[in-house]
């Protein structure tokens, strides 16, 4: 008995042993935040890397904290989408030099308070009647806590605000009180990103009113018909305030340092990479509309985009992902 | 060698996603009256649980703890040190939340126990049942939770009730497995015997059988217990109230000091009980 398991062992040590001697040249770990335009803009960068820079590549999941804490220590060496107002520590950690900055990937993108459409204007088709037909503004949210009633306290309304821990949450909740909306209705956390989705869509699904935080582009605000209501116009001094929507918010491209020293040519690439709101959207729309996966998106998006890869790319490199579109 | 003998055969595939999604959706559009009923009648428990929790004053539910714990044990110096611990917890400012989060744990292992204690007692005496329940229980405490937590929450929506659920189905498998073991352990001769003085088949069970039982099923009580608590944070995702919204918080901010502070009320929560029902159950063997 003794010398079977002993046996065993030995084979799974060298089986190890084996496999440690077989690994390959390091991949290059892209972070995965939970988000399908992340993912999407790291099978663009991922494609282009393997195919014009020859980097073998991988994704990496975690939620926002966890990757971003990642791409500090170096586990995960590309960031495509810093929502840099949500990560507390961003502007110091660009500033002592903890990550590095390459630049920007889009910045306008749209975030606020969201009903379902049907809400205001009815949906004849699926039966479902206007409840409130004059809401249009935040504040306008004062006369319909009934509408949104919170079943747990059917006395109040409920808001379904931004995930705690996000800098929008802080601005949101000063929203809330800034319009007196406490008196009316609670802030409700939702917990996480996909709590808040499935919130959302299950809302919908039903046909139910449902005043909610969210934000563009993302699959949810693609696929539903959601209305963003109406805020006073941006005023930088008023925002962290919560007296005034909000503005776009720039989402960055960044590296860890070591890895933007080791590979300055592809974060040269990296640095020019540019797309905006509308082109995310409709790769996005592009995805759930074919049930396509992101890789296969991220191809349809640089064939139709032709464009995009000469202003990233040098020619020579730029010849080559073509090639490895054909 | 051959490609299909190193990569699965890709012409072998079966599509069981778009079936499952069509099943949801048809529950979302057609089932609602059902899922509003469950909700409403979860609301009402946890309502009337949280009601309860949040009469008992912290002085009275320290010196509860205190006298239970002295009780239990005999020992002065444990009673004052589980006390002190709980204090602990009103000191770092978490007493609000801590009852919150009993709330949840509370409501959940009643109905836990609710459902658990009679399906053990029923598959204890067949084999047959037992077959066909534990792969369920291995699925149910197996299968990860945010899988089903997100269709519950489309169907329930966000917050406490959906966090009963899942609660429910992660805590109930140990009693129900425990109380038909237990059930099952107890020595057929003693039945026996039991029967041949004339006892029905249900006087046996209820008064032989189950008191025989009692040890291995009160390990189930108490097995379920620990894991409704440890499902707490996994249910703050999905918006539920308590010391798990607190580890969130601090997760998503990396505030490192409040998650520990949350976390560790959760552990003091988690001993107290724990070595309260524990106990208990000593106390209830001893005096046999």
């Amino acid at each position: 008995m003794k010398k079977r398991l002993l046996a065993v062992i030995l084979c799974a040590a060298s089986l190890a042993l084996l496999g440690a001697c077989a690994k390959e040249t390091e991949k290059v770990a892209f972070g995965d935040a939970g988000w399908d335009s992340m993912k999407f803009h790291n099978a663009v960068a991922m494609f282009i890397a393997e195919h014009a820079y020859g980097l073998e590549t991988e994704e990496v999941s975690g939620s926002t904290a966890v990757t971003y804490g990642a791409l500090k220590t170096g586990d995960i060496q590309v960031y495509m989408e810093t929502w840099t107002d949500t990560i507390a520590t961003y502007k110091q950690d660009v500033q002592s030099g903890a990550v590095t900055e390459l630049g920007v990937n889009y910045d306008d993108n749209v975030q606020g308070l969201y009903v379902p459409r049907y809400v205001i204007e009815g949906d004849a088709e699926r039966g479902i009647e206007a409840l409130a037909p004059d809401l249009k503004t935040v504040e306008d949210l004062k006369k319909y806590r009934d509408v949104f009633a919170d079943p747990d306290d059917p006395s109040m309304g409920r808001i379904y605000g931004a995930i705690s821990g996000w800098a929008i949450d802080e601005v949101m909740r000063q929203k809330y009180q800034f319009y007196g909306l406490d008196e009316f209705y609670h802030y409700m956390d939702p917990g996480s990103d996909a709590a808040l989705s499935a919130a959302i869509a299950g809302a919908y699904e039903k046909g139910e009113p449902i005043v909610a935080y969210y934000w563009e582009p993302a699959w949810i605000t693609g696929q539903y018909d959601l209305v963003l209501l109406e805020d006073a116009p941006y005023e930088e001094d008023l925002y962290l305030l919560g007296q005034c929507e909000c503005p776009s918010i720039s989402l960055t491209v960044c590296v860890n340092p070591d890895f933007y020293k080791a590979n300055t040519a592809f974060c040269d690439f990296l640095s020019r990479y540019q797309t905006s709101s509308a082109l995310t959207s409709e790769a996005l729309a592009y995805m759930k509309n074919n049930d396509a996966s992101y890789l296969a998106a991220a191809k349809w998006f640089l064939s139709e985009h032709d464009a995009l890869l000469d202003t990233w790319l040098p020619a020579d490199k730029a010849a080559l992902v073509r090639k490895a579109l054909v | 060698m051959p490609e299909w003998l190193l990569e699965f055969p890709e012409n072998i595939s079966m599509n069981i996603k778009t079936p499952i999604d069509n099943a949801i959706n048809y529950m979302l559009q057609n089932w609602n009256p059902f899922f509003d009923g469950i909700s409403k009648g979860l609301r009402t428990v946890l309502s009337g649980v949280g009601g309860v929790i949040n009469l008992i004053p912290w002085w009275l539910l320290l010196i509860f703890v205190f006298f239970a714990t002295l009780k239990m044990s005999g020992k002065i110096l444990r009673a004052l040190f589980y006390t002190a611990l709980l204090f602990f917890i009103g000191v770092i400012g978490l007493w609000e939340l801590m009852n919150q989060t009993l709330t949840i744990v509370v409501t959940s292992v009643l109905i836990s126990l609710l459902i658990g204690l009679p399906i053990g007692i029923l598959i204890s005496s067949s084999k047959k049942a037992n077959a066909v329940i534990r792969p369920i229980l291995d699925t149910m405490q197996t299968m990860p939770s945010f899988v089903y937590l997100i269709p519950a929450v489309m169907l329930l929506g966000l917050g406490n009730v959906p966090a009963v659920i899942a609660t429910t189905i992660y805590a109930v498998p140990p009693v129900i497995r425990l109380t038909s073991h237990g059930i099952q352990q107890v020595d057929a001769e003693v039945v026996e015997a039991a029967r041949a003085f004339g006892a029905t088949k249900a006087q046996a069970l209820f008064k032989v059988q189950i008191p025989q039982a009692m040890p291995t099923i009160m390990t189930g009580v108490n097995q379920t217990i620990m894991m409704a608590i440890s499902m707490v944070v996994t249910c703050s995702m999905i918006g539920a109230t308590g010391l798990g919204s607190e580890v969130i918080k601090g997760i998503n901010r990396l505030e490192s000091g409040r998650g520990f502070a949350a976390g560790i009320a959760i552990v003091i929560v988690a001993i107290i009980i724990d070595r309260l029902t524990q106990g208990l159950f000593r106390k209830e063997e001893a005096a046999r």
